[in-house]
């Protein structure tokens, strides 16, 4: 049964923290204007969760660029980062908490190294996977291949006990994601252009 | 039209079979049967002009001694002696095979498990690359003669595709620096396909054979590819006598 | 392995014996890549001569080199017949892995041996061998075989053998005797075949075609292309004695983890 809320950008954080504490995939469908307002909010409530293990894939935006206000999070050795830009970007500034895939295209290879991440860590520790965002994915994939990409990560996710946040932008969304999306989430939360 | 530059061959009857010679850049194979003194019309080329000679089965010193007895100086010829080279190697001990009784004893399993894993090749036991030996010397002669008597060796040694790719790169640089090449091999002992590729690309292909006739032998030289000049092509018995090859009746066969 | 009592498993070890999981295990060598091994049903069968095939810069080497330090780690002592690449570049290439460990070679636990030395010193010709040069080198791998008592073997590259060998009587007859010898020994081993990238739709997993016939395996490092970046795979073609999975997973060469597998995407070939 999926649960659909309609939300504004004001109490975002604690829509998030909700759907998050009591489902285990959630999706998040955001207009590109929201976008930078969600990733705040996101890294809010990451702030409040320090001791948790933390993946952040993302297709966004460079590794780099995307924490100039959130040092403390970089710096939080319990978070791990998977850039699938930078590389094929040619940028290569080298962190040691942050994995680099050569393109993401490399479906494969992000789904090891997400796989991968939480091997070798504490089991009595929450685990959470941020997918920064599944649109973007779109622009370098056929649909379909994202969707089964989408199909495997979430089928893997559930059963070593980890709980996603899967981020897409309403503008890149198509009906292959959409689908995909409302199948594989427990709870979707659609945020409205703030100034309605 | 231009006047086409000749080398002559060091055997008189043989520039007039040819008419004029070998031509400037010319790749000639010499094939022939064992019997047929192929080796000694090698030497006979090297006879005239400024030569690089190639000696494979022969020492320098061999060849040198030869050439004496029929009269032919030496003064002009650069010698590259890969046969001298060959049996330091073999007197090295590199390529001696182990006997069966050493292979089966554990300490030689041992000695060899520790060679293989722990040394690279070391320069002092690596093989002689005889085939760069050959390519390097060709490509550094000013000569303008260069004989190689005989690839018979090369093949024996290297695999035949391999030897035919150097052959090929050989007689690019004979062509592009006009020296004449001849190359010697012994007929029938190779693979007819390599013998036929080598025919093909050598610009003149001189044939010795040896005929029985009745109780005694007959020999041969044949003209059986003349680039360009399909008239020259020709076909004379001989001798050799103690100054050399002499060229008895000559027929043409076009 | 366990009645010597020598072996000291590591708690983080993923080669932990579950009790009641040995029936199963005792016949396969296990690779020691978990996915690997999962596609093998447990691992390859004991005593299998197995023909790993790809294009160079595949991943063969690495693999191979993998299989033999899991071995180690299990307790299997294992060979490198190296042809094509001289020792210290294979070492060297070898050492930015994170599955590498030193020890094991310091240990003899992993050997890795120069075949040409070898052949060199046999007194082999470089280029060429005939049918006395062929029966001693293969006398002589046995010795070394049994003088070490491996249970894993690799050459690297069959290919770069066969180039020396001069007719397919004598691959087949090399290969098939190698093969069985080995067995003999319980000795597991993979021979690498180097092809020319292949044309879609041609089944080639050899490059003089007789090798894969004699092998009781195949294991292919192809790729498939998706909007122009490459993606490793790997496929099991054929593996005697075990059933196992046909289907094409893709592989990541990771410095840290060496070989990982994972389903291959579908959509996209």
């Amino acid at each position: 049964m999926i649960l659909i809320t309609n939300t504004l950008i004001d109490g975002l954080k604690e829509r998030i923290a909700n759907a998050v504490s009591t489902n285990q995939s959630t999706g998040i469908i955001i207009p590109s204007n929201n976008y930078s307002d969600l990733i705040c909010s996101l890294f809010e409530y990451m702030d409040t969760k320090p001791d948790a293990i933390w993946v952040y894939l993302t297709i966004t935006k460079p590794f780099e660029s995307l924490f100039d206000d959130y040092s403390n999070l970089i710096n939080n050795q319990n978070i791990i980062f998977i850039d699938c830009i930078s590389h094929a970007a040619g940028i290569s500034k080298e962190k040691s908490n942050c994995i680099y895939i050569e393109s993401p295209s490399q479906l494969e290879s992000i789904l090891l190294e997400i796989m991968n991440s939480y091997k070798n860590t504490d089991d009595k520790k929450n685990k959470y996977l941020i997918i920064d965002s599944l649109s973007s994915l779109v622009i370098y994939n056929d649909a379909p291949l994202v969707t089964e990409f989408f199909t495997h990560l979430i089928n893997r996710t559930r059963l070593s006990d980890i709980t996603t946040i899967s981020l897409t932008i309403e503008e890149e969304l198509n009906d292959n994601i959409r689908k995909i999306l409302y199948l594989k989430s427990d709870k979707i939360i659609k945020l409205k252009e703030s100034f309605i | 039209m231009t006047d086409v530059e000749y080398i002559s061959t060091g055997i008189e009857n043989l520039d007039k079979l040819l008419e004029g010679g070998i031509q400037r850049g010319f790749t000639t194979l010499i094939l022939g049967s064992p019997g047929s003194s192929i080796e000694i019309l090698g030497k006979q080329i090297a006879s005239t002009d400024d030569v690089l000679y190639i000696t494979t089965e022969e020492t320098k010193d061999d060849v040198a001694q030869t050439m004496e007895r029929f009269g032919w100086g030496i003064s002009n010829i650069d010698f590259l002696d890969i046969s001298s080279k060959f049996t330091q190697q073999i007197l090295k001990g590199i390529g001696r095979p182990m006997n069966s009784f050493e292979q089966k004893s554990k300490s030689k399993i041992l000695e060899l498990i520790k060679e293989g894993s722990s040394s690279i090749l070391p320069d002092s036991n690596r093989k002689f690359d005889y085939l760069a030996d050959l390519l390097d010397s060709i490509k550094k002669t000013t000569r303008k003669k260069i004989i190689l008597n005989t690839l018979d060796f090369f093949i024996s040694e290297y695999p035949e595709d391999k030897v035919f790719r150097i052959i090929q790169e050989i007689k690019i640089q004979n062509s592009g620096k006009k020296t004449a090449l001849f190359i010697i091999l012994t007929k029938g002992v190779h693979s007819e396909i390599l013998e036929k590729k080598l025919e093909g690309i050598s610009d003149c292909v001189i044939e010795l054979e040896v005929l029985q006739k009745g109780s005694t032998f007959e020999r041969f030289l044949t003209i059986k590819k003349l680039r360009n000049y399909a008239k020259r092509i020709g076909i004379a018995r001989y001798v050799v006598e103690s100054n050399g090859f002499v060229l008895e009746t000559v027929e043409r066969i076009m | 392995m366990e009645e010597d009592g020598a072996l000291i498993i590591n708690e983080k070890s993923n080669y932990k014996k579950m009790e009641g999981d040995s029936m199963k295990e005792n016949g396969k060598c296990k690779t020691g890549i978990d996915e690997l091994d999962r596609k093998l049903d447990g691992g390859i069968p004991k005593g299998n001569a197995v023909l790993m095939v790809g294009s160079s810069g595949s991943g063969k080497t690495t693999l191979c080199m993998q299989y033999l330090i899991n071995g180690a780690e299990m307790g299997e002592r294992g060979v490198f017949f190296t042809i094509t690449e001289p020792l210290f570049k294979l070492t060297k290439n070898i050492e930015n892995f994170g599955f590498y460990k030193k020890k094991y070679v310091e240990d003899g636990l992993v050997n890795i041996i120069d075949l040409r030395i070898i052949s060199e010193r046999l007194g082999l010709n470089s280029e060429k061998y005939n049918v006395e040069d062929a029966s001693a080198l293969l006398e002589v791998l046995k010795d070394i075989a049994d003088e070490l008592e491996v249970k894993r073997l690799v050459i690297d590259s069959i290919t770069a053998l066969c180039y020396r060998l001069q007719s397919d009587e004598m691959i087949r007859d090399f290969i098939f005797k190698l093969g069985s010898s080995l067995a003999g020994m319980g000795c597991t081993t993979i021979l690498t075949s180097e092809i020319p990238p292949t044309k879609p739709g041609e089944l080639k997993y050899s490059k003089y075609g007789i090798e894969e016939f004699i092998a009781d395996g195949i294991i292919f490092l192809g790729d498939v292309n998706r909007r122009g970046d490459i993606i490793r795979t790997l496929q099991i073609i054929k593996m005697r004695g075990t059933s196992h999975s046909r289907t094409k997973s893709a592989m990541n060469i990771s410095s840290k983890n060496g070989i990982e597998l994972t389903p291959l995407l579908k959509s996209g070939e």
